[in-house]
Order: C-alpha cells, then sequence, then structure tokens
C-alpha cells in the first residue's frame, strides 16, 4: 500500500486552496433523499466480510478451541527480546499517514492519527500526528538551550538539565491542529476519520509551567503583555502568546506519556499551549521573548488566518472550541454484521471540560446522552460510548459535545452561515457517517 | 561563590573578580544564568509589524531578482506564481487594493488561489519570515541585503514597488502604507481572548429536530480509492474492517 502512487485518486491541493468551485458545486449536483428510519429494513444481505466465525461449522466445534495452538503447547520468547517494545504484528494497518495530494513537499507536510483504532483518552506516542512547516530533526539534548529574552528584568539561559531540576506539571491535553477537518468545509473531501479528524492527539505532558520561568527571568509586568515562542528548526517556528495565557496553563515540555517527548513531536523540548491550536505548541523550543506587541509571523499573517466572506481574516484565531467525533463505526469501515454494536467516539474543547455528548443515529432527528469515560479533564480527550442495536436499516451517526461553558458543537451549515466555506481553520462541525444496508459506512454531511 | 569562600579568598589577599555576569538572586539557585548579549543578539532576530528588530540596510528589486532567480524560484516560480511547490506569493493584487487596504478578490468565492500578497497585512512578516527561514533547504544563509532585496523584488512583483526601488529600513514604513491588505485583518472574533466569545449557537435538542435528512454531500466513487486500500488502514479484528477499496462495487 505505502507503494501506491500519490497520483491516485482525486488530487487535493494544499490546504489554502483544496476547494475549487467544481469541487463545491459537486454535492449539489449529487445530492439524494436519504431515507432515515425507513421501516423495512433492507431484505439483501448484511455483510460478514472477514469476520473471524467462531460457530462451529460442524457439530464438533470452532478448530480454535479444538486443536490447542503452537502458542499453548511451546516455549514462548524471552524477555527484553525488544529492548523498546513495539505493537504487535497483527496491527500494522493503524499508521500515521499522509493524506495523498494535500501537500506537495512532505517534510511541510501532515502526517495524520489513526483515531479509526484508538481507544480511551491517551494517543500512543508513536501514532501522534505530525505537522512539521520545515522538516523534522533529533536533537542533541544536551547542546539544547532555551533563552528567555526581552521585556524580562534578567534574560536567562537554560540548559536541559536547569530545566529537569525544576519543579515540574504532569497534564493531559490534546494538541489540535488549527486546520484539522479543514478539507470538509465546502464538500465532503476524504474517506475517513483518520483523514477528516486525525490533525489530533492527547497526551500526558511533563514539564515547567511557564509562568516559573517568566518569573525567572522578571518580566515586565507592567508592558509585557504577549511572549513569543521560537522553535530551533530551520523554520525557526514563532508563534505569539497572550500574556494571561502564557501564565495561566502553558508548560515548557519535556516529557510525553512517560518518556521523553519523541523527535517528530520536538524533542527535546516543546511549548504545550493547552486549548490552543498545535501550530502555537512550538517544537524544539529554544526561545521565548517578552513583548508588549503580536508579531504578526508568517504562521499568523499569511497561514493560520481564516477568511470570512466580507474579505477579512481573522488573525491569531487559535481556541480550538468544543468537538466531538465518533471513531467507531466511522467512515471506511465495514460493519460485521447487524446486532449490537458500541458506538465510541472522543469530544474535546479548548475552553475546558466536556460537560456532555449526545449521539444521534438518524441524521440529527432524535439524541440519546452517552456514557463519559472518566477522568473528564479540561481541554483533554473524553471518550465517550453508547450502545446501539443496528437493525440493518440505513442509518446517520452523529456525535454532538456541550463543554463546561454551555456552548453546543455547531452543525456545518451553522458555521457556513457565518464564516462561509473558505476559511479553512476551526472547523469544529457535527461530523455524520452513513450507515448502509451493506454495512459500508461512508464520510457524509447531511441538511 | 559562597559568601564563606569568598571571605576566606579575602582573608587570603586573594583577589575575587566577579566572572563575567553577577548572576541575579532568584528563587532557583544554581538553575540557569543570565544570556550574554552575544547570544541575546544570535538569537533575538524577530521583526515586529512596528519594525522593531530589523537590522539597517537596503536591497535593490534588481539585486532580488538575481537571488531570486538564483535560490528562490525553482520552488516560488520566477514571477513567484507558482503553485506546485508552495502556495503562490504574488499575483490577485490591484492598484486599487494598493489604494484601499483591502484585496477585492478576496471577496470573490471563484478566485482560485489565495497568494502571499493578497493575505499578508504587514511587510515585516515578509522580512522575518525570509531571514529567518529561507531559502527552503538552507535557512537563514541570506545576508541582511539579500533579504531587503528578495523583499524588494517580491513586492515588485505585486506592482507596489517600482522596479528602480531600493527597500531600506529608512523607507519600509512608507512601503507598508501601500501594502494591498494592509487593513484586511481583524482581531474582532472569539478564537483569541482566553474568555473569546463563540460565532455560532448550537442548541442540544434532543427529540424530532428535523422532519427530514437528506445526504448534502457524500464522496464520489471516484475517490473512494483515494487514500489507498482502507482494509489496510484498520484492524484485523473488531467490530468493523476496513473497506477494501480495490474491489470495483466499492468504486
Amino acid at each position: 500500500m505505502s507503494h501506491r502512487p500519490k497520483s491516485l485518486g482525486r488530487l487535493l491541493k494544499a490546504p489554502e486552496n483544496f476547494l475549487t468551485q467544481a469541487d463545491a458545486k459537486a454535492p449539489a449536483q449529487m445530492r439524494r433523499k436519504f431515507l432515515a428510519a425507513s421501516a423495512a429494513a433492507a431484505g439483501t444481505a448484511v455483510v460478514s466480510a472477514a469476520a473471524a466465525a467462531s460457530n462451529p461449522a460442524s457439530g464438533l466445534g470452532d478448530p480454535n478451541i479444538l486443536n490447542l495452538p503452537e502458542h499453548t503447547k511451546g516455549l514462548g520468547m524471552p524477555v527484553a527480546a525488544n529492548g523498546y517494545g513495539l505493537p504487535s504484528q497483527y496491527e500494522k494497518g493503524l499508521q500515521r499517514r499522509e493524506s495523498p495530494g494535500l501537500t506537495r513537499v512532505s517534510a511541510a507536510s501532515v502526517a495524520f492519527t489513526p483515531l479509526q483504532g484508538t481507544f480511551g483518552m491517551i494517543t500512543p506516542s508513536g501514532l501522534h500526528f505530525e505537522r512539521h512547516h520545515q522538516g523534522w530533526w533529533d536533537i542533541d539534548p544536551s547542546k539544547h538551550r532555551l533563552m528567555i529574552n526581552g521585556l524580562v528584568a534578567n534574560p536567562r539561559v537554560y540548559t536541559m538539565d536547569d530545566l529537569m531540576r525544576l519543579p515540574s506539571v504532569s497534564r493531559i491535553h490534546f494538541i489540535e491542529c488549527g486546520a484539522n477537518t479543514a478539507m470538509e468545509w465546502g464538500n465532503v473531501a476524504v474517506p475517513t476519520v483518520q483523514y477528516t479528524h486525525g490533525m489530533i492527539s492527547c497526551s500526558e505532558f511533563t514539564g515547567v509551567p511557564l509562568s516559573v520561568l517568566l518569573e525567572d527571568a522578571g518580566y515586565d509586568r507592567r508592558q509585557g503583555k504577549f511572549v513569543l515562542a521560537e522553535g530551533a528548526d530551520g523554520s525557526s517556528m514563532t508563534r505569539t502568546i497572550a500574556m494571561d495565557r502564557a501564565l495561566d496553563d502553558v508548560i515548557v515540555a519535556y516529557g510525553m506519556n512517560g518518556e521523553m517527548l519523541r523527535p517528530e513531536n520536538g524533542y527535546p523540548l516543546r511549548l504545550v499551549v493547552p486549548g490552543v491550536q498545535g501550530v502555537s505548541w512550538v517544537k524544539w523550543l529554544r526561545r521565548i521573548e517578552v513583548g508588549d506587541q503580536p508579531w504578526a509571523t508568517k504562521d499568523e499573517a499569511v497561514h493560520y488566518i481564516d477568511l470570512m466572506p466580507d474579505g477579512l481574516h481573522r488573525q491569531y484565531s487559535g481556541v480550538q472550541e468544543a468537538k466531538s467525533v465518533i471513531t467507531s463505526p466511522s467512515g471506511g469501515q465495514l460493519l460485521l454484521d447487524k446486532g449490537f454494536y458500541n458506538i465510541t467516539g472522543l469530544a474535546w474543547s479548548g475552553r475546558g471540560r466536556i460537560r456532555r455528548v449526545d449521539v444521534s443515529v438518524d441524521g440529527g432527528r432524535n439524541w440519546r446522552t452517552a456514557r463519559l469515560e472518566g477522568p473528564v479533564l479540561t481541554k483533554a480527550f473524553t471518550r465517550f460510548n453508547i450502545d446501539w442495536v443496528w437493525d440493518g436499516a440505513p442509518a446517520v451517526l452523529q456525535s454532538r459535545c456541550i463543554d463546561e461553558t454551555g456552548y453546543v458543537q455547531p452543525t456545518i451549515q451553522q458555521l457556513r452561515a457565518v464564516r462561509g466555506t473558505r476559511s479553512i481553520y476551526h472547523n469544529n462541525m457535527i461530523q455524520s457517517w452513513r450507515v448502509a444496508e451493506t454495512g459500508e459506512v461512508s464520510n457524509v454531511q447531511v441538511s | 561563590m559562597s559568601r564563606l569562600v569568598r571571605t576566606l579568598l579575602a582573608g587570603l589577599g586573594v583577589c575575587v573578580v566577579s566572572v563575567v555576569h553577577a548572576e541575579p538572586v532568584t528563587k532557583y539557585p544554581g538553575i540557569g544564568r543570565t544570556a550574554t548579549p552575544a547570544e541575546v543578539r544570535a538569537w533575538d532576530i524577530d521583526v515586529r509589524p512596528d519594525f522593531k528588530g530589523l537590522p539597517p540596510g537596503s536591497g535593490s528589486v534588481a539585486k532580488g531578482q538575481e537571488v531570486w532567480e538564483a535560490q528562490c524560484a525553482s520552488c516560488h516560480g520566477v514571477f513567484g506564481e507558482s503553485g506546485e511547490v508552495f502556495t503562490p506569493i504574488a499575483g490577485g493584487t490591484t492598484p486599487e487594493d494598493i489604494k484601499t487596504g483591502r484585496v477585492a478578490n478576496l471577496r470573490r468565492t471563484d478566485y482560485p488561489q489565495r497568494t502571499t500578497l493578497m493575505k499578508v497585512a504587514t511587510v515585516s512578516t515578509l522580512w522575518d519570515y525570509i531571514n529567518r527561514a529561507m531559502p527552503w533547504t538552507n535557512p537563514k544563509s541570506l545576508s541582511t541585503e539579500e533579504v531587503y532585496s528578495v523583499v524588494a523584488y517580491i513586492l515588485h512583483l505585486g506592482d507596489i514597488v517600482p522596479a528602480d526601488y531600493v527597500l531600506s529600513n529608512q523607507n519600509i514604513a512608507q512601503v507598508q502604507a501601500k501594502m494591498p491588505n494592509r487593513l484586511g485583518m481583524t482581531t474582532q472574533h472569539g478564537l483569541w481572548a482566553t474568555k473569546g466569545r463563540p460565532d455560532v449557537k448550537n442548541v442540544a435538542c434532543m427529540k424530532d429536530c428535523k422532519k427530514e435528512v437528506t445526504i448534502m454531500s457524500f464522496l464520489p466513487g471516484t475517490a473512494v480509492d483515494s487514500h489507498g486500500n482502507l482494509v489496510e488502514q484498520n484492524r484485523p479484528i473488531g467490530p468493523t474492517r476496513g473497506l477494501d477499496t480495490t474491489k470495483p462495487k466499492n468504486k
């Protein structure tokens, strides 16, 4: 599969330009009615595809039970066969993947997290989504430095030794790229939840509160209104963060999920800006500057700006508002058969905790409240689950979350009414997955 | 150096010279140190919209064209028009935009590409980014004159400055006053302030929320396999399998 030429299928241009007029018009031409709640479930075959049948074909029983396998009758592998453990050989399908045609240069691209296969609220570090602006590096931590300068009494330099000696905090937060779900503003464009929502991950981050370092440097409390975070890579990514946020819950992090950050995620040091889009979580962090004005850097003046219908761009748009998505069943999957399913998914909000998640199986006509799995933490993934018995009839699955501010996740129509279809960033619409009579699940947008 | 040692050394007649910098008293003794002026100069390269941080210097459009053709054109096109590798730099702006400070094409839903010059409101952004991150495979290799020159060339591509222009720290503020989209940004939205107000309001209806549900958009059959064979992107166990998109019926 990795050998498939990238030119196959529909070519989507870079995120800035993914929507052509033809794209936008196509769905209208293909519009068709969805027959929700049609009483008569189709009598045609339901898929049982590759399901591992356990029902005995013969009267004796399942050969997987009757014939003891080698692993039950032989000697297994020794300890430390893998000094750093790896997933099972049967889990190879779940990989970070690029969306073909999204970008032309893999050093300035995205690899999406396979949300269709993850459980709970923590993203495995090896599956954490990637977004680099000028390639990634594995930096020697003994040579890495963090500088704090600008409107401070004492410009400071810290080594990793210094930073790891300071009081640390460990907090679980989601990180979502501002462009997550960007391809779906005008119409359905990609097949699976990996590509619609996979520019997001959630990890436990360990590090020093930025407030500790700002105070250590003696930041100017009167004039210091903003900080600039800067990376040590070629792009030297820079983003402005307002001082009230910088002092609130921002972390200068070196740890992720119990180990050091992975190189692709900023080893040995990155900024964690809870609730704010991923571009502000500057990787390979080398410098924090305190200033009295925002910087209007390239990634806050040319990209990561949201075009409104009146031709104005919203600048410094960073908060990731409440959003949820059903991860299973989800687009590009096939239900095994009629019967019981656990609809499961993720909800998150950049403004605090998730209070409630509702799920609809009829395209948003009726809703039931899902179970939230704990712990429910601020600006973190919240896993939800709800029972569903599929009767074999067409269905449209949706989830809709409410955060602790009372904000209700919007529909795509509500978002478009205010922002149009060209704003690229911050699409937190309710996602719809259509389940066909065949059991095929596909990405759709509904009225 | 502890006070005790200092006293002892002084008692022995040894002159104690402070080493480079006096370290301020901090809450975390032994952690971090004062940055030297040379270190701050080496890393503090950012240039703000008010031109704080802009090094003095100048560069001409002509020199910029030379640098551009040697180091930039292979990705961005000779006229900054290419969208082959990155989004185009120039195009889509008009003399009228330079007068109004708003790029009219941004209001058009049928305009194909948004170029850098259509979007960027601040000329400092161009200077800062080219200086820190360009060229693509060799960032931070351009001299101050080359950065001024390349910025001048880009501005000329947008007819913001004439062909014989020499951009400098002295006249860059005048150029700012001609940026085509200089009035095109707003921070009046809910996604900047920590406690910003949302721009949409949904309500959590639970029952009979709509009469009918219409599929407005779905993935065309031709695009089903655009992301590879989905059966290989899912687990071989569990409640579902990935769709085999190599099978004709799924296309």
